[in-house]
């Protein structure tokens, strides 16, 4: 492998890693809250891509109930952006609402939240299919006018191309993973969430009101779910309902790997995948997703708690 | 009042997906009495058509469902089976292969159908078919192109060209093209059994027939949408020519990542690839893709200009080869369904005997169909004269494209 292959394989696991790191932002966020994984995730990453879609003015295709309407205006597409991830945020709310807390209410098992929200992820993606068909759909080209469509770290003769909307999608990944954890850190509020995720009950009892906390992680965790849908259609278009799906699994494997409920760790778990990914010979390349789960395994055999996780001392 | 709302809720959605499944499941009535005055009358005979309504290959089954549709419709409106309409009986088989086997049991055991049109992928036939041959059902594939399809059986037969007849021409045409290309890269994608036939067959043309250098052989999956590694890989041996066997929303992917990243050669794309469903994917880049076709829609016989201007009516565009195929396939069992009963009426035999007679006149009728003039060949391999080449041209914006005819 010459110098210019290796660095050419880091800046493409950079970039796969950070489709994966945007996408477990969200997720890991009500983990590190509730303790809970929301399967519903990818499908409201789902529809905030479509919601940006229908937001920048534009028409759903010839399938599907709603074929060819489109909404009476038309949005830039970052206020699109916004505003379908914040509509996104109200639909992870409408999960927690159907999902979540009717069992959180009568205090029934973890496990069956995981279920519940499964059951929403598939109806969430049948009803989209049923308003606006199974095709791909895509924003006008070049969204963010950015101009050139890759930009090159190498030199003219030595070119490693890179596209520039994956610099984008590194950029706004980095920038969330900031902001996270200063208000888990730095404010009030993300020290009342640390102590609803400590113990919920107790919180309560101190006059934290953890319903709407709760609501509000859901909220934060589907508006970054839906600006990470729109950000990974911008690079790879929305291919269709089943579009955040396919990155359910990985991105349970990205969080698990970066350590459960650990802001930091998703990004670091995200990145892990994606350079391995990258680093898979090209004659194997099709096998990536085997090597990825390949190293998740080995890495969990000698650190259980992920690579970023706390070992979690179980008090009697 | 929290919870009476949430279920509230939850009855909405799931009264929304029960919708749903009845609209995938919905067949059209025949419209009206028609333009002939001889729309079929009495009790409808049942055809199954199982194909990919849901899932990533639901962007190829969606096609092929509007082509059954516009034939049950146009067959039904010029008096169906000699004066009985067909009604068409859709089971959604999703894109895999547990989905195949569900949709033909239902059609064969449930619906009690005469026979199926399906499935979409080469891959569900080699799952499903068996099934039909078990209970002796005719089934006509659509759109399954791989090696050995008739072969799974008796019953089995396909309206659709092999992909080792169909692909050479595309590569021919890129010669054509750029007759300096020296060095082609191959791309497929492995876990679909059509993607690795086809891609068979392209690099034995490439090697043995045109004698070029295979420079790289890159390999994906249908459900991967980066491509970061394959492009970066294809464009470090400089290659001339790139042809990819994939589908849909992957292929799309595929082209534009590669594009994006600075390819700016001749790309092949294969049949999974022949869709209009890929330029919301590849957008502009989508532009100067070759692909061999087995459908023209400037076939010029009366059955393909009535089938055209349906479709351009319905869908304000040019009918692609998937649409083109489904059409074939229903008229194929309409004809043959009426030449039977002309010698002995279906009423008078039990379903058994309808199936089995049933595919014995398939294989041996001649058909005048959108596809051109097609018969079968004793294993129920369609022979058909007539093959071409479009290549995608974008409009300005990228958003609108259309396949121009260049061979």
């Amino acid at each position: 492998m010459t110098l210019t292959q290796f660095f050419q394989n880091v800046l493409n696991g950079l970039s796969i890693g950070s489709v994966y790191a945007i996408f477990a932002l969200g997720y890991t966020l009500v983990f590190s809250i509730l303790g809970i994984i929301n399967f519903a995730h990818g499908s409201v990453f789902t529809l905030g891509a479509y919601f940006t879609y229908m937001l920048t003015g534009l028409a759903v295709g010839f399938n599907g109930v709603l074929a060819t309407t489109k909404l009476p205006f038309a949005l830039p597409f970052i206020l699109a952006l916004l505003v379908g991830s914040a509509l996104a945020g109200l639909m992870g709310v409408l999960v927690e609402r159907l999902a979540f807390r009717p069992l959180r209410d009568r205090g029934s098992d973890r496990l069956l939240s995981l279920v519940s929200s499964l059951g929403v992820a598939v109806i969430i993606v049948n009803v989209i299919q049923y308003l606006v068909g199974a095709e791909a759909y895509s924003y006008r080209s070049d969204p963010f006018g950015l101009g050139q469509p890759t930009v090159n770290f190498g030199s003219a003769e030595r070119p490693i191309p890179v596209r520039s909307v994956q610099l984008v999608i590194f950029a706004v990944s980095m920038v969330v993973l900031i902001v996270l954890t200063l208000i888990i850190n730095r404010t009030k509020l993300g020290k009342a969430l640390q102590a609803v995720a400590e113990d919920t009950v107790t919180a309560r009892l101190l006059g934290i009101n953890t319903d709407r906390l709760i609501l509000f992680t859901f909220f934060v965790s589907g508006f970054l779910g839906g600006m990470a849908g729109t950000l990974v259609a911008t690079s790879q278009s929305i291919t269709g309902p089943y579009f955040g799906i396919a990155f359910g699994l990985k991105g349970l494997a990205v969080i698990v790997l970066g350590g459960l409920g650990n802001i930091p760790g998703a990004v670091v778990g995200g990145f892990v995948i994606g350079l391995a990914e990258a680093f898979v010979p090209s004659q194997y390349v099709a096998y990536k997703e085997a090597v990825a789960f390949a190293l998740l395994f080995l890495i969990l055999l000698i650190r259980p708690q992920g690579l970023l996780g706390r070992v979690q001392v179980q008090k009697v | 009042m929290r919870i009476r709302l949430s279920r509230l809720l939850a009855g909405v959605l799931l009264l929304s997906i029960l919708a749903a499944c009845g609209g995938a499941t919905a067949t059209t009535a025949p419209s009206g009495s028609g333009t002939t005055g001889g729309a079929a009358t009495g009790e409808p005979i049942p055809l199954g058509v199982a194909l990919a309504q849901t899932g990533n290959v639901a962007l190829l089954g969606q096609e092929q469902v509007i082509g059954a549709k516009l034939a049950e419709t146009y067959f039904n409106n010029k008096g169906g089976v000699n004066g009985r309409p067909i009604k068409l009986i859709f089971q959604d088989t999703a894109g895999d292969e547990a989905g195949a086997i569900n949709a033909f049991q239902t059609l064969i055991n449930q619906d009690k159908v005469v026979g199926i049109v399906g499935p979409t992928l080469s891959q569900q036939a080699f799952s499903a078919d068996p099934i039909a041959e078990q209970a002796k059902v005719p089934v006509l594939g659509p759109s399954n192109t791989a090696k050995g399809i008739p072969q799974i059986g008796n019953y089995i037969a396909r309206v659709s060209a092999p992909v080792a007849v169909v692909a050479p021409n595309a590569l021919q045409a890129a010669l054509e093209i750029n007759p300096n290309i020296k060095k082609v890269a191959v791309l497929y994608a492995q876990n679909d059994a059509f993607s690795k036939s086809e891609t068979g067959t392209f690099q034995n043309t490439v090697t043995a027939t045109l004698k070029l250098e295979l420079v790289t052989v890159q390999q994906f999956q249908t459900t991967d949408t980066d491509f970061t590694t394959q492009s970066t890989n294809v464009i470090n041996v400089n290659p001339d020519l790139v042809i990819i066997s994939g589908l849909a929303a992957d292929g799309g992917n595929l082209v534009k990542q590669l594009r994006e990243l600075g390819y700016t050669g001749l790309i092949i794309g294969g049949n999974g690839l022949n869709t209009a469903n890929i330029f919301p994917v590849c957008q502009k880049f989508c532009d100067g893709i070759i692909i061999a076709q087995a459908y023209s829609f400037a076939q010029e016989n009366a059955v393909n200009k009535a089938f055209r201007e349906a479709y351009k009516a319905e869908q304000k565009k040019e009918p692609p080869q998937f649409s083109g195929q489904a059409f074939t396939g229903v008229q194929v069992f309409v004809e043959a369904l009426t030449a039977l009963d002309s010698k002995t009426k279906l009423n008078t035999l039990s379903l058994e005997q309808i199936r089995e007679q049933l595919n014995t006149q398939i294989l041996a009728g001649k058909y005048d169909t959108p596809l051109g003039q097609i018969s079968f060949d004793p294993e129920g391999e369609i022979i058909q004269s007539k093959y071409y080449v479009a290549q995608i041209k974008m409009d300005e914006t990228g958003t609108n494209g259309t396949f121009n005819f260049i061979r």
